[in-house]
């Protein structure tokens, strides 16, 4: 049979209109809809970050300090490559204020940013009520302005005019802080923004030498600047004098970074959902070629060849496939560009809205490929139709196995891997995308298994001795038993659903119990800062007068950025550590000394110091860090502590438990190392919750330039956010489950004639609705258990590589998340069912049984 | 005593080009014990009157009496009840749940009313049918003679006051029907039920105490109509 004549009987075939393929289009445009609109998102945030870059970064390039600002040289060294230098200085501390709510003295942490006349080089500063920034900030009557976020505003009880001081500077509160041009780049902060001028700052006591902050240079370059070899000519000299680098080609690294891993991970999950949409789409074909057996058949006595039929019906599914495809690019791709810029505004990162090609392409891709996977198995089948079949008794089913030609194996094996290679390419994370697509396939394949032996073992224990004198219940088992019962099908489409939102049930559970119900026991109330040297006696002092206070602890502390590995460059060495372990030479980190080792510290390698040791600095390495940058005892690790180099050799190493929340340094260094370096303190103190208010006062009243930060707050902040990202992938989770109940009620919708006809058979026999009722609620609720018992085993074992592996967490299961699944996967196969069961209830036997004759 | 009792029936039923009238004022008492052959032309309303007489149609109107009970007030789960305690039907399409074995088809209609014996009693069926051996066999995998012969162990094993038989030789061949028939009546004479049976075939109605003709909806019981038959 020609191509031409195949087309020409497949589009006479179709004229009976698609109403048999509702679910195969609803499946398919789900799937690619909800891959194509993740893509479409991520394609809208990438081209914002990317078009605003330079107002997000505040400039074309920035130089990054830790713990000082630049000097006049290194300043000079800038101003000479830029049109423009803007300085930045930012640091957390406490805003201190009269509140107008309680009348009393309130603090706020907050994180200060410090500015010049400069700021901001690009994009604008917007203020509530409107003003210039410049306005704000100027000294009016003795005092400087200041500009804050509303929450902070809202938070103390404040108004505009009123005095806010920070450290030992008072401030007028001008403005409400509505845009901050720059707010992106600046990354996780622990408390809402002040924008002050950093001259007025000074005597503040918050910059002092040895106070914690980070200052930066933004440049404004020439057009057409060389970015590249700027960038050179400065990480040259960053790894002497600790400057980092950023420019605006990728003004918010991070942000774009847990953008793509957000996408990464939803897209995956938007391929579960085409998986699951793929399950349905087998079904309708199943389902569409059966009804077709006599037309088949028909073809068949004329003369059509096997293949030839193959290829009318291919063509068929060819079409319907780029129908779907397209409905789900037009859904998918349509959705984000029309409702995005409504919402463009609210969201916390800069994206530009439209139809973008790349993503839809990618979707759709996936889309042909999966429909084309799913629907070639049942497609086979056609070529074993016999003509004999018109001779047979029509209510007989249909072969459920067929033979399988080289060729389809062939093409089936090409489709999966093609569809593979598209997940890895795609997913710009070809490893996550392997485990994701090896657990879908395991899942499919556990599923299907599972509702094999589940046929098997209800065929069995329908004929045993359970069901005699129940026939519901035996109707139910046989149901569930027989080849005709849709089984399989529901098993894998409620199941993959299912095993997607249990991963994401136990991961949650398992975050939120290690923030909210292990740290807590452990975990001191307050952190507090930049203790001054000559300011430590006298806190402890005030603190330990403070009653319900029960333990504090408090260690030196010094920012330092890791410059060298054993005389390898930071920057070259980042390139060969474990990717684990690359954390630790991005930005400065916390740096401590100690005579002795501290509290509770495993020693797990090498020797501590003696307490009077005075030879060449010696450094304590956390064990973990240490064995991911490749560290052993006797190799050198160089930190640049406010600007100067330090060389220190690894003494020995150390287990540290960071969830504990204490006082923990990656590097201690012997006391002899750090003789003479400013340097501030920091203390944990444990406090029952009845003695924080009184902490806070006494603290905070003596020492207005120590900040204190409460544990709670900063967990509350963590939790939010991670709230954020569980919410996100519930929504991924929701497009998988919704596709998986359109699988469902296709499938009941199918079984609805069979179901009408077994109903007035048991009616003739006697049998009340509510029994045949509870027949069809039985079998529907006992797939939909077995496809949630399925689903927990995976989930629970998806969610514990991510827990163990990726967390380095212990892994708790959560019982109640497992049974809500089961009992849910019970009830979404229940409600499935009964939708479709008033028809066979209401329906006359007369009809149904004369509809068969 | 009267086993069925039928008054002025009427039945429409809505097809693609309007309502047809099936049945037009059919009227008819039926005897306990007694059975009756339905005949007539194709399409003129014989399998209806069976099915409103079995309670698995509604008629328009009109009243249908089954052993003292008025079927047309009842609602659907009363009569199934109803058909449960009193009735067996057998169809020309057998009817049987492809799902269930031989056995387990016979049995059904006993373990919905309760019976304790139920696999018993439908093993003795299916031997009396001559169908020992294959009680497991599913429908698919029984010929049409034999299941129709499951089908009518499956409407005589409760032992119903009522046998209502809807062409059962329809899709057989002559010895398989023959067979049938032989079962049919050698069960209604064995158990003394009221027989109605729906036939096309003149030599089978004429085996029955009475003939009754459908034709342009309206029922006709003459001497004639049973020498037509015959």
């Amino acid at each position: 049979m020609s191509p031409a004549l195949a087309c020409r009987f497949a589009l006479r075939e179709m004229r009976g209109g698609l109403a048999g393929f509702r679910v195969f289009l609803l499946c398919l445009a789900l799937g690619v809809a909800s891959v194509a609109a993740v893509g479409s998102v991520r394609t809208a945030i990438e081209a914002g970050l990317s078009d605003q870059g330079r107002a997000i970064l505040g400039g074309d390039a920035e130089l990054m300090l830790t713990y000082r600002r630049a000097d006049e040289s290194e300043m000079a060294r800038v101003r000479d490559v830029a049109e423009r230098v803007s300085e930045i200085v930012d640091f957390r501390s406490m805003a201190v204020a009269t509140s107008r709510i309680s009348g009393e003295t309130e603090r706020g942490l907050t994180q200060v940013k410090g500015v010049d006349d400069a700021y901001p080089l690009y994009g604008e500063v917007g203020l509530e009520p409107e003003m210039p920034l410049a306005a704000a900030l100027v000294e009016r009557d003795g005092r400087p302005g200041l500009v804050m976020a509303q929450a902070l505003i809202d938070r103390i009880g404040l108004e505009i005019g009123d005095e806010v001081r920070l450290g030992t500077m008072d401030f007028e509160l001008r403005a409400a802080l509505a845009a901050e041009p720059d707010a992106v780049s600046a990354g996780f902060g622990l408390g809402p923004r002040i924008i002050v001028r950093t001259e007025a700052l000074e005597g503040s006591g918050l910059l002092g030498e040895g106070t914690f902050f980070e200052s930066s240079l933004r440049l404004k370059l020439a057009e057409g600047a060389d970015l590249d070899a700027l960038k050179a000519g400065f990480e040259q000299d960053a790894e002497a004098g600790g400057w980092r680098w950023r420019d605006s080609r990728n003004g918010a690294p991070g942000v774009q970074r847990f953008v793509e891993r957000i996408a990464t991970f939803l897209v995956l999950i938007g391929l579960a959902a085409l998986a699951v949409g793929g399950v349905g789409i087998s079904s309708a074909v199943r389902a569409y070629l059966t009804e077709k057996t006599e037309t088949i058949a028909i073809l068949k006595t004329l003369g059509a060849p096997g293949g030839g039929i193959f290829m009318i019906y291919l063509i068929q599914i060819g079409m319907l496939t780029a129908l779907g495809v397209a409905l789900g690019l037009l859904l998918g791709a349509g959705l984000p560009a029309v409702v995005g810029p409504l919402f463009a505004a609210s969201l916390p990162v800069p994206a530009l809205f439209a139809l973008y090609w790349a993503p839809l392409v990618e979707a759709a891709v996936y889309g042909v490929l999966t429909a084309l996977l799913f629907a070639l198995w049942p497609l086979a089948r056609v070529r074993e139709v016999r003509a004999a079949a018109l001779f047979r008794d029509a209510a007989a089913p249909a072969p459920e196995r067929g033979r399988f030609h080289a060729g389809d194996v062939i093409a089936f094996v090409a489709l999966l891997l093609g569809l593979i290679a598209a997940a890895l390419t795609f997913s710009g994370a070809p490893m996550l995308a392997a485990w994701f697509l090896g657990g879908v396939a395991g899942a499919l394949a556990t599923l299907w298994l599972v509702s094999r032996l589940l046929s098997f073992v209800a065929a069995r224990a329908a004929r045993g001795r359970l069901p005699r004198g129940r026939p519901a219940l035996r109707l139910a088992l046989a149901a569930i038993g027989g080849t005709g019962g849709g089984t399989t099908g529901a098993a894998l489409s409620l199941g993959l659903g299912l095993t997607v939102l249990a991963a994401i049930g136990q991961v949650d559970f398992n975050m939120r119990s290690v923030i909210s119900e292990q740290l807590p026991e452990r975990s001191p109330a307050y952190f507090f800062i930049d203790i001054q040297n000559d300011q430590l006696a006298a806190f402890l002092g005030e603190a330990r007068g403070v009653e319900g206070v029960e333990e504090i602890a408090t260690a030196p502390m010094l920012r330092g950025v890791i410059t060298a590995l054993d005389g390898v460059l930071a920057a070259q060495a980042r390139e060969t550590v474990e990717p684990g372990g690359r954390w630790v030479l991005n930005g400065d980190r916390g740096v401590s000394y100690a005579a002795r080792p501290p509290e509770g510290a495993a020693i797990t390698e090498g020797d501590w110091w003696p307490e009077d040791y005075a030879g060449p600095p010696l450094v304590s390495f956390s064990a973990e860090e240490g064995r991911e940058l490749g560290l052993e005892i006797g190799d050198t690790v160089s930190v640049n502590i406010l600007g100067r180099d330090l060389t220190a050799t690894v003494a020995n190493f150390r287990e540290i438990d960071w969830r504990g929340m204490g006082i923990n340094f990656l590097m201690i260094l012997d006391p002899g190392a750090m003789a003479g370096a400013p340097h501030t303190h920091i203390a944990t103190v444990h406090a029952a919750p009845a003695a924080e208010a009184a902490l806070i006062r006494a603290v905070g009243g003596a020492f207005p330039n120590v900040t204190a930060i409460r544990v709670r707050d900063a967990i509350e902040r963590v939790s939010a956010g991670l709230a954020d990202i569980a919410a996100a992938s519930r929504w991924g989770a929701g497009a998988v489950l919704i596709t998986g109940f359109v699988v469902l009620i296709g499938a009941a919708a199918a079984g609805r004639r069979a179901r009408t006809y077994e109903a007035a058979i048991l009616k003739v026999l006697g049998a009340s609705r509510a029994r045949i009722l509870g027949s069809f609620a039985l079998r529907a609720g006992l797939v939909g258990a077995a496809a949630g018992i399925v689903a927990i085993g995976f989930g629970a074992a998806a969610a514990w590589g991510v827990i163990v592996f990726v967390m380095e967490s212990p892994f708790r299961f959560d019982a109640a998340s497992a049974v809500a699944i089961v009992a849910g996967g019970a009830l979404a196969s229940l409600f499935a069912g009964l939708c479709f069961a008033w028809a066979p209830l209401a329906a006359r036997p007369a009809a149904a049984l004369r509809a068969r004759e | 005593m009267s086993v069925f009792s039928l008054k002025d029936v009427h039945l429409s039923l809505a097809a693609k080009a309007g309502r047809v009238d099936i049945l037009r004022g059919v009227a008819l008492e039926v005897e306990s014990g007694q059975s009756v052959g339905i005949v007539g032309p194709s399409g003129s309303g014989k399998s209806s009157l069976l099915m409103i007489m079995a309670g698995l149609e509604r008629a328009t109107s009109g009243q249908v009496g089954a052993l003292g009970h008025d079927l047309s007030a009842m609602g659907e789960d009363a009569l199934a009840r109803f058909r449960r305690d009193n009735m067996g039907v057998v169809f020309q399409s057998f009817h049987l749940i492809p799902t269930m074995t031989a056995l387990e088809n016979v049995a059904a209609p006993l373990e919905l009313a309760g019976a304790k014996d139920a696999f018993a009693r439908a093993v003795r069926e299916l031997t009396a049918m001559g169908l020992k051996g294959r009680e497991d066999h599913y429908p698919a995998q029984l010929s049409g003679g034999e299941q129709q012969r499951v089908a009518l162990a499956r409407a005589s094993a409760p032992r119903p006051k009522i046998l209502l038989a809807d062409e059962p030789t329809g899709n057989l061949d002559s010895a398989t029907g023959a067979v049938i028939v032989e079962a049919l009546f050698g069960l209604q004479k064995r158990h003394g039920a009221t027989l109605i049976l729906v036939t096309h075939a003149p030599e089978l109605a004429a085996m029955c105490d009475r003939v009754i003709r459908i034709e342009d909806g309206r029922a006709k019981e003459t001497p004639e109509a049973a020498r037509d038959a015959a």
